[in-house]
């Protein structure tokens, strides 16, 4: 298992659940031996926040800004730092996450089976074979007719049925949201308790997210972390992109992660070899993996300015122009 | 866009000569700072930006700031046009020469409507819209309320002409505004003659007295028996 990089953002040394470290001679320091520990070891954890498990919706309203992408990444990015995750395909006609990691061979049993109870639950999850701890659930076959019967409550019955089943309640379930506000939609947000938005810095999606914002806190989920992905800088540099701070502005949302835009997402999508498995790492795929960090402490960054590029000096300088 | 004439005040005491900032006819928006000390970093933009100038042995020390706008300006442009060639013969020989080399070969500068600013307002607006939807039948009963409300004071024209209207404001966000023709205010809810006795208003004060020693103060006060007002002027010690 591959030992998360060191962090290039700059961040506390210690995780925010620990207290800091408080210099008092003669003192038993067992917090400040545990966190000096935390801090030098070389792959450490984050720390889990929140109650297990925790259900989070993968959303964002607009189509093609990068959800099943994002659920595929970040939660593999989970698994990988120990946590047992499972990642639901919550698009019942037209599903892409077992492609997205490379599992699509292996998809034989789905939840629509379970509910009918021609399979175990266990059967119809589908285990990595590159990180165990992540397991996929698909909700039908493609080929079959389109099931009109999954509605809100099978999807939470599924969501309870994983939390109370024999081997251990996941620690995380995450779960990717089909595109659009329509049924479709308000089955996948049913069981959740948190959400990420995922946006791109476009005005088209923006306007989709905000109009999901407003649909997410109906239904009771206040817990709303935003994504922005395809991030080009250089066009932020020039002022044809909105910035990251922009949107944040825009939307009010608390900011998880910024992902730039990469052609590694596209490459590793048709190999099937997610995007954060990759060595060396990726821009992208850092940025995922930072993000899924501050996902498990539910901590949340701040956007930072793109700096401008230094004026080209002319010619004549001296009269100032 | 809109353009602005606008005057900074002058530092050092010289209050009458400022002039007042006044709101001129829609065009691109200029700014034209005229400052006294020895301003020597300059940038002169393209014509519709913003431009400095030196004033280093300005004999006037006045400061005025005027604009450039597109034709329909034309008495004040050739005003302003004179007043910034009399500024300029007064600067040295050096300062005019860098003027002249900033106005040919103007820097780039950071383009007010670039994308990314044109996308933020247009999303501004959009958003405001779309987090205000209001359905028809909630403006209806929106309607009926007010008119409820407003029908126990005063006495509405015509039902059918009440109006919801909902827009977008700059600074205030969503703006809702309802349009309601009034015949008269109900009988009881009238401003009655006979409160109103003796009552002093519109006060204006030309004069407090603290220098001279004299009040000179204009006011009004009502009284019933003429319909118009009248005004007395008093002075004294």
């Amino acid at each position: 298992m591959a030992s998360p990089f060191p962090r290039l953002l700059p961040s506390l040394p210690f995780s925010p659940s620990s207290p800091p470290p408080r210099i008092f001679p003669g003192k038993p320091l067992p917090r400040l031996r545990a966190a000096v520990s935390a801090a030098l070891q070389w792959n450490r954890k984050p720390q889990l926040a929140g109650e297990t498990p925790r259900v989070v919706v993968v959303t964002s309203g607009k189509g093609g800004v990068g959800k099943t992408t994002t659920t595929a990444n970040v939660g593999l990015s989970l698994a990988r730092f120990g946590f047992s995750v499972v990642a639901v395909d919550a698009d019942a006609g037209l599903r892409n996450l077992d492609l997205l990691l490379g599992l699509e061979n292996r998809v034989n049993y789905t939840a629509v089976e379970v509910l009918n109870g021609d399979c175990r639950l266990d059967q119809a999850l589908i285990r990595d074979r590159r990180c165990p701890s992540l397991e996929l659930l698909c909700i039908s076959k493609p080929r079959s007719k389109l099931p009109l019967g999954f509605g809100a409550k099978a999807l939470t019955w599924v969501v309870d049925a994983l939390r109370s089943r024999p081997s251990g309640a996941p620690h995380f379930v995450l779960i990717d949201c089909p595109a659009g506000i329509d049924a479709g939609f308000i089955t996948a947000i049913a069981p959740a308790n948190e959400a990420l938005l995922v946006t791109t810095p476009d005005i088209t999606a923006l306007r989709d997210a905000d109009r999901v914002t407003g649909l997410l806190e109906c239904d009771g989920i206040r817990d709303i972390k935003m994504v922005v992905n395809r991030v080009r800088t250089d066009l932020i540099r020039g002022e044809d992109m909105m910035s990251v701070i922009d949107v944040q502005e825009m939307l009010g949302l608390a900011l998880l992660g910024v992902i730039p835009e990469d052609s590694e997402v596209i490459k590793s999508t048709n190999r099937g070899y997610p995007l954060v498995l990759n060595k060396p790492p990726t821009v992208a795929g850092l940025a995922f993996e930072q993000a899924a960090w501050r996902l498990v402490e539910q901590d949340t960054m701040t956007a930072v300015m793109v700096e401008e590029e230094p004026k080209k000096k002319g010619f004549f300088s001296f009269f100032g122009g | 866009m809109s353009f602005r004439v606008e005057a900074l005040g002058p530092v050092g005491g010289f209050e009458e000569e400022s002039l007042g900032v006044t709101e001129v006819a829609p065009s691109s928006e200029v700014h034209f700072h005229h400052f006294r000390s020895g301003a020597s970093d300059l940038k002169v933009a393209p014509k519709w930006l913003q431009m400095k100038l030196p004033n280093i042995n300005s004999r006037n020390r006045s400061h005025m700031c005027f604009g450039m706008g597109e034709n329909k300006l034309k008495p004040t442009v050739n005003q302003d046009a004179e007043v910034f060639l009399l500024n300029v013969v007064n600067m040295s020989f050096l300062d005019r020469l860098s003027l002249a080399w900033r106005m040919l070969f103007p820097t780039a500068k950071v383009r007010k409507n670039s994308n990314a600013k044109i996308a933020k307002q247009r999303l501004k607006m959009i958003l405001f819209s779309d987090r205000c939807d209001i359905s028809d039948e909630a403006k209806q009963k929106i309607i009926n309320n007010v008119i409820g409300a407003l029908s126990e004071f005063v006495e509405i024209d015509s039902q059918d002409k009440v109006q919801l209207n909902v827009s977008t404001g700059t600074d205030l966000g969503t703006l809702y505004s309802v349009t309601i023709p009034v015949r008269r205010v109900r009988p009881e809810y009238q401003d009655s003659e006979e409160d109103y006795i003796g009552n002093i208003s519109n006060i204006e004060y030309k004069d407090t007295g603290e220098k001279s020693g004299n009040i000179d103060v204009k006011f009004d006060f009502f009284l019933p028996s003429d319909q118009s007002k009248s005004v007395n002027w008093i002075s004294g010690n």
